[in-house]
């Protein structure tokens, strides 16, 4: 059956301009945005941009003397489309700030310290039933300079390749409990509350790890419309 | 079968890793083997609302091979760049032929912070009928999305965001 990629529902995803966030009203498009018939273009993708892109990492805590500095988590995430048939093979990647709330990146003008043992980006391949474990130490808050006290709240960079050009996904992970959601201008900008809680990760008890289970769900289906 | 909700996107923000950013922007050569085509430069400049140059956005393109034909052992019409300082992106490629139903046409994304979802256009090579060009409403923003043809195969198709020459972007 050939893949469907339904229209995207608004209030689930962000309408672009938003209050809080000022760099939007400088970069969103004014005009509203076209619509087009989903062609052979739209509806293929690349098999796999590890044809272009090469694998990176798959442990940003590090071990033995390299450990990276922080609160050591593992972050299992599952891709499916919009069945939730699980896509394993798809690629992600995965960046996030330390654990001072400061990312490697020369952009970055926060005054908190850099940890040595810590890069912080990974791209990995879905394994069976679309997951991809990612070992990593819970990122730290940070200001975003010139807001008068937007802190951002710990959060995890995803950039995933679905089925085809239309599904792909750039989204941010949240953690759960943390004050600072409350008032985050990106994640408040998901008006539907549901859509909103599905971007905080959902916290699984256990003896000897702090585990954080994530889905992110990209856009296409098979199903019929109407079926059971 | 339930129906799952798209995960909401989010804007890639101010700091993707430098390494993600570079690197792949060469769609001439696949797995050490040299793509069949015309080569071509595809290369513009990226601006926001009062015409300012934006630097790091992430551009991604999906096209077919020069025989209209996408993914296959021979050619991967996939790539990605990211502007300089001047806001300039820049890919190397082949000039794509027609895939079934269409005029030849490179697909573009746009990721970048303040962009809270990535934002959809497609360049073409001319304004030939094709049915994702002659849906642009009114017919006049059609001619934004035709790139110019520079000396030695090199096109140029800037990307306004936002104000005025605002590039018609797609919604789907």
């Amino acid at each position: 059956m050939p893949l469907r990629v339904p229209p995207r529902d608004p209030r689930t995803q962000s309408q672009g301009v938003e209050p809080g966030y000022a760099q939007t009203a400088r970069r969103w498009p004014s005009q509203p945005l076209q619509r087009r018939p989903h062609t052979v273009s739209e509806l293929s993708g690349p098999s796999s941009v590890l044809r272009r892109l090469a694998p990176v990492r798959g442990d940003l805590a590090g071990h033995g003397a390299k450990r990276a500095i922080g609160q050591l988590i593992h972050l299992r995430t599952r891709v499916v489309d919009e069945d939730g048939a699980p896509l394993p093979g798809a690629v992600v990647e995965i960046w996030h700030c330390n654990a001072a709330g400061k990312y490697i990146h020369p952009n970055d003008t926060h005054d908190a310290p850099e940890d040595p043992n810590f890069y912080g980006a990974a791209r990995m391949v879905a394994g069976d039933g679309g997951l991809v474990e990612l070992r990593t130490i819970k990122p730290g808050a940070y200001p975003v300079p010139g807001t008068g006290g937007w802190w951002r709240p710990p959060h995890v960079h995803f950039s995933v390749w679905g089925r085809v050009w239309l599904s792909r996904l750039v989204t941010q992970m949240f953690f759960p409990g943390e004050p600072l959601n409350e008032a985050d201008a990106i994640l408040n900008a998901i008006r539907d509350p549901e859509a909103r809680e599905r971007c905080i990760a959902r916290f699984v008890p256990s003896e000897n790890d702090l585990i954080y289970e994530y889905q992110l769900v990209v856009r296409g289906r098979k199903s019929t419309p109407g079926m059971p | 079968m339930k129906r799952l909700v798209p995960t909401a996107e989010m804007t890639l923000g101010p700091f993707f890793p430098r390494e993600f950013a570079q690197g792949a922007n060469d769609l001439t050569r696949v797995e050490g083997r040299q793509a069949r085509g015309e080569a071509i430069e595809i290369t513009g400049r990226v601006t926001q609302a009062d015409g300012k140059p934006l630097d790091n956005v992430v551009l991604e393109i999906w096209q077919a091979d020069a025989e209209g034909r996408y993914d296959n052992a021979d050619f991967f019409g996939w790539g990605r760049a990211a502007t300089d300082a001047e806001g300039v992106y820049r890919f190397r490629s082949v000039r794509p032929g027609a895939p079934a139903g269409r005029a030849p046409h490179v697909n573009f994304l746009i990721l970048y912070s303040g962009l809270m979802r990535q934002l959809q256009t497609v360049m073409f090579f001319d304004a030939s009928p094709d049915p994702v060009l002659d849906a642009v409403k009114p017919s006049t923003l059609r001619e934004r999305l035709v790139a110019k043809r520079q000396n030695n195969n090199t096109y140029t198709f800037d990307i306004r965001l936002r104000g005025e020459g605002e590039t018609p972007f797609f919604d789907d």
